[in-house]
């Protein structure tokens, strides 16, 4: 059968000629142009998103899908939360007070325990191949034109380093932090001072003026465009620099989680389209409920102080959270007390923008060890996202002469979760 | 000059002879021929097209592409007051037969067909040497193909070449994904599971048909060397359904629309080696060999044309079709009657890269200026009648730096003279071959291109569109090591041009060197007037001078 999805022969025209417009690109990549869905989503509220990514692979049990008193439900409780008859695990009391802001999805089903095939699969909504992370779409298709941070800001503490942007391009591929250390290269070379770095960069404006007359723009107001944004960041250095006040740190924790939540408030609070803070370390093949005790212990009141904040700010309507790993952990409880890798039957949360808060998606066996009712994977959560935000992720991306999906089209968005 | 290369020339000037010696009926040259395809339907060509580039901006372009870097200051000099009117030939052809033309080659190839991504199987350095003495010993295209695709990997003395298969660790949806991609220009993705949504010919089956050539190999490990190997199996066929409509369908090997290749009848036995634990099992019959004579058949014009339009690419800055690997009816190429020349000669030159090259270098086309006449239609139609603008490569924009700072100088002195003392008699001989001196300066230097491939490279799928984050930005506006390179230091660029007694000349220094041209006089003028300004304060000019011309336009990009 052929299917022809939205990409008649005129759509197709129209793509190649905006290409050839680019002249060898740029052009594309730098206006927000693209698709008409795109130009509209801009005229509204600047959206955003906030992904807490707990690398290694929560335990479902021990987090959002807990089963006391079963085979595999481990020494932990389930306890009510301010949702009637939603109840979590007893490890995120403070986060099962702020669950009216939050949904659950319990039926994720990967077909893979296999931690970087899980994590592309999250973040591409794809199996396989060169497809751009959620972050950099969202760079692309939701970061105002003048923003003031790049698009897609990572804080982690570790060296993972993905290609993030695909065919969108080096401008939305994800800018990483390491915690809270300023990004390379962000201060003046030693012994040069400002009004020399000026100068310079400003004689570099007067050699380019010279050499852009007679020529297409396209790819000088790209290169420029990437020293525009540097120089923004090097002015925001003091983000990095200020400490945070006392009161913020008793309220995150003064561990490194903490503080890189508060990194991420201030980017958010700054108008930074996607921040991506990581919390690593949640691979508990040995001592699986010690692990989580203190795990989850860390997360659970960082990420709710984070939660509420967003939500004094006014700003978890235009805020899509998502709490992820690359998969769960095993129902079955190995000889070291461990839970090893488990793609079949998990769990993740989400809520703030464009997302039905409360609700719980799908749901697993007695004894967790498969997804009984609305199983979905990647893609359908890829399209969730994306629709949340507005962007319509049947669409295709329209790039340099290619017309490719944005979403898996053999995927749909979980429309019940969807506000 | 070495005995080498003399003998290369040798061979070189004796092609040229025979081209020129020819009679004037034989067939006009290659690039003539494209030069005129490009103008012949158009009256206005001529009229709208760009003046040739002059001799400065020519000599930089086919430098960084034949080479890699730009031109020494020096050689800017010479270049442009040689008055003989071969001149451009003879660098072409110079330069092709320099080691550098083999680097050049083996860093175009290893992104093409590796993309960056990290290694697994096979080593990048031994992979990377391969690629560069199939270049310097020009190997042509059909002959190396045929090799990286029939390798298992076993024999030491080609184990390199199996990096393609070995390191995508034949999976089926890398390994078939990158055939369509990088031999016949065609990404089949989207087909794997479906037939594509948007693109109406690529269908499920063409995906699966090359599959089906793979679908009987396997990783092989060995338990005593630990060496990852290929083997395979002599049954199994490949069946797909399509997502959509769930219908189970079957296909042999096939390259694209060409007919199925069937398998011949299974003898009573099957195997040379039969499989068994820890054994690497070899099939009488195996249909991974089949893959490399049905790629590079001439039959299929699709391996044919996919080299020859990444090769155009190359040169000319874009593909003729674009994206590169979205070849289809509705994509067709932009100019159908230079694709058809360029792979019939191709053909006719049995797959010489090298010699597609030089033929690409030798027209006008590649020759034109990449400024816009007054008054004209906008080039928004790809229809070269102004040379497009490149990026640097990372490579490029690294050797090209370390070029016009003179650090590569530097270094290469310091080889020297250190071979001289530790060779005392034979020391002067190695020293003076171009060979030793492109290996030396490689490895005395190579960690710091890597430091700029790992900032402004990006792992995956290329493109001729060009890209700019705020990491490599702050890599050039604060990164140390483009710092160490402008303290005055030796005889380089900077302490060259503190030695200058007048800021004209300090202005003609630093442009040969970073631009490799000669200033205008407004630009002597503006460099004059910087110097005066910034010298008020501490003497930090020329630095700051120097910073500025490497981070400007005109130095990334190739034009």
């Amino acid at each position: 059968m052929q299917r022809n999805q939205g990409c008649q022969q005129l759509d197709h025209q129209v793509a190649r000629r905006q290409f050839l417009a680019g002249a060898a690109g740029g052009a594309l990549a730098f206006s927000l142009s693209g698709s008409p869905v795109v130009a509209e989503q801009v005229h509204g509220q600047h959206k955003r998103i906030l992904q807490v990514y707990l690398q290694g692979g929560v335990s479902q049990l021990e987090s959002w899908d807990p089963k006391p008193g079963t085979e595999y439900g481990g020494p932990f409780r389930a306890i009510p939360t301010s949702v009637p008859g939603m109840h979590i695990s007893e490890l995120l009391p403070y986060t099962a007070q702020r669950m009216h802001h939050l949904s659950i999805v319990r039926s994720i089903n990967l077909k893979t325990n296999d931690h970087k095939q899980g994590r592309l699969f999250m973040e591409k909504g794809r199996r396989a191949g060169e497809y751009p992370y959620v972050g950099s779409i969202a760079s692309k298709y939701l970061a105002p034109a003048k923003a003031e941070l790049p698009g897609y800001i990572h804080i982690s503490t570790r060296g993972l380093s993905d290609s993030t942007s695909a065919f969108l391009g080096a401008r939305h591929a994800q800018l990483k932090f390491i915690g809270v250390n300023p990004p390379k290269n962000l201060s003046l070379p030693k012994g040069l001072a400002q009004t020399a770095a000026t100068r310079r960069m400003e004689l570099r404006q007067q050699f380019n003026k010279q050499f852009e007359t007679g020529r297409p723009k396209a790819m000088t107001e790209t290169f420029d465009a990437s020293f525009q944004q540097a120089e923004k960041l090097m002015a925001r250095k003091t983000f990095f620099e200020k400490a945070p006040a006392d009161k913020d740190l008793e309220r995150y924790g003064k561990h490194d989680f903490g503080r890189n939540c508060l990194l991420a408030r201030t980017l958010l609070e700054n108008n930074a389209t996607c921040v991506k803070v990581t919390h690593h370390g949640y691979d508990s093949h040995a001592e699986n409920f010690n692990f989580h005790l203190e795990q989850l212990g860390e997360f659970d009141k960082t990420f709710s102080m984070l939660l509420d904040d967003l939500h004094e700010r006014g700003m978890l309507e235009s805020t899509l959270v998502m709490v992820y790993s690359e998969f769960g952990r095993t129902p079955k409880i190995n000889v070291r007390y461990g839970r090893d890798h488990w793609g079949s039957a998990w769990s993740m949360a989400l809520g703030g923008c464009g997302i039905q808060s409360g609700a719980i998606i799908g749901k697993t066996n007695d004894k967790g060890t498969a997804v009984e009712d609305r199983e979905v994977d990647a893609g359908h959560l890829f399209h969730t996202y994306l629709q949340a935000l507005g962007i319509d992720s049947t669409e295709d991306h329209e790039i340099a002469g290619r017309s490719v999906p944005i979403g898996d089209p053999a995927a749909q968005s979980i429309k019940e979760l969807l506000a | 000059m070495s005995l080498r290369s003399n003998l290369k020339l040798l061979a070189f000037s004796a092609i040229l002879i025979a081209v020129f010696a020819a009679p004037v009926s034989a067939e006009t040259p290659l690039h003539e021929r494209i030069d005129s395809a490009l103008s012949s339907d158009d009256p206005q060509f001529e009229k709208q097209a760009a003046a040739p580039a002059d001799d400065a901006t020519f000599l930089r372009r086919i430098t960084l592409d034949l080479t890699g870097s730009i031109p020494a200051a020096e050689k800017v000099r010479a270049f442009v007051a040689d008055s003989s009117t071969d001149k451009r030939v003879q660098e072409i052809d110079r330069l092709l037969a320099s080691p550098e033309y083999a680097r050049r080659m083996q860093y175009v190839f290893d992104t093409m067909l590796m993309e960056r991504h990290p290694d697994k199987h096979v080593p990048a350095k031994d992979w990377r040497n391969y690629l560069r003495h199939s270049f310097r010993d020009n190997r042509h295209w059909d002959d190396l193909v045929q090799e990286m695709l029939t390798v298992d990997g076993t024999d030491e003395k080609t184990r390199p070449a199996a990096k393609f298969l070995l390191d995508r660790e034949l999976k089926a949806e890398q390994v078939t994904r990158d055939l369509g991609r990088l031999f016949l220009g065609r990404d089949l993705q989207c087909a794997q599971c479906h037939d594509h949504p948007n693109v109406n010919d690529y269908l499920q089956r063409h995906y699966h048909g090359l599959n089906a050539f793979l679908s009987r190999s396997y990783l092989f490990r060995d338990p005593k060397t630990k060496k990852t190997s290929i083997g395979e199996k002599a049954e199994g066929q490949v069946a797909f359904t399509s997502v959509f409509t769930k219908e189970e369908v079957k296909t042999a090997p096939r390259v694209l629309d060409l007919p199925e290749i069937h398998d011949p009848e299974i003898p009573e036995e099957p195997y040379k080696i039969k499989p068994a634990k820890n054994v690497r099992s070899i099939p009488v019959y195996s249909r991974r060999l089949q893959l490399a004579d049905a790629i590079t058949s001439t039959e299929n014009q699709a391996f044919q044309n996919n080299i020859v339009n990444r090769l155009w690419a190359q040169m000319m800055g874009r593909g003729l079709v674009e994206p590169l690997d979205m070849w289809h009816s509705d994509n067709p190429p932009t100019h159908p009657e230079i694709l058809k020349l360029l792979t019939a000669g191709l053909q006719e030159q049995d797959y010489d890269l090298r010699y597609l090259i030089r033929e690409l270098a030798l027209t006008q086309t590649y020759q034109r200026s990449s400024h816009r006449k007054e008054g004209p239609k906008s080039t928004d139609e790809p229809d070269y009648r102004v040379g497009l603008l490149k990026a640097l490569s990372p490579e490029q924009l690294a050797w090209s730096m370390m070029q016009a700072t003179g650090v590569r100088e530097r270094t290469l002195a310091g080889l020297i003279s250190k071979k001289m003392k530790d060779d005392p008699k034979n020391g002067s001989k190695i020293t003076a071959e171009p060979l030793w001196q492109e290996e030396a300066v490689h490895d005395a230097l190579w960690r710091n291109v890597d430091s700029f491939t790992v900032t402004f490279g990006s792992v995956g799928a290329q493109s001729s569109r060009f890209d700019a984050s705020a990491n490599q930005a702050l890599f050039l506006l604060n990164g140390p090591l483009i710092q160490s390179w402008l303290v005055p230091g030796g005889n380089n660029l900077t302490a060259r041009l503190k030695k200058l007694e007048s800021d004209t000349e300090v202005a003609k220094e630093l442009y040969l060197a970073v631009f490799s041209r000669f200033p205008e006089e407004s630009e002597t003028n503006q460099v004059v007037e910087f110097l005066k300004a910034s010298q008020l304060e501490t003497h930090q000019g020329i630095p700051e001078l120097v910073w500025a011309a490497l981070a400007s336009d005109e130095f990334r990009f190739n034009h």
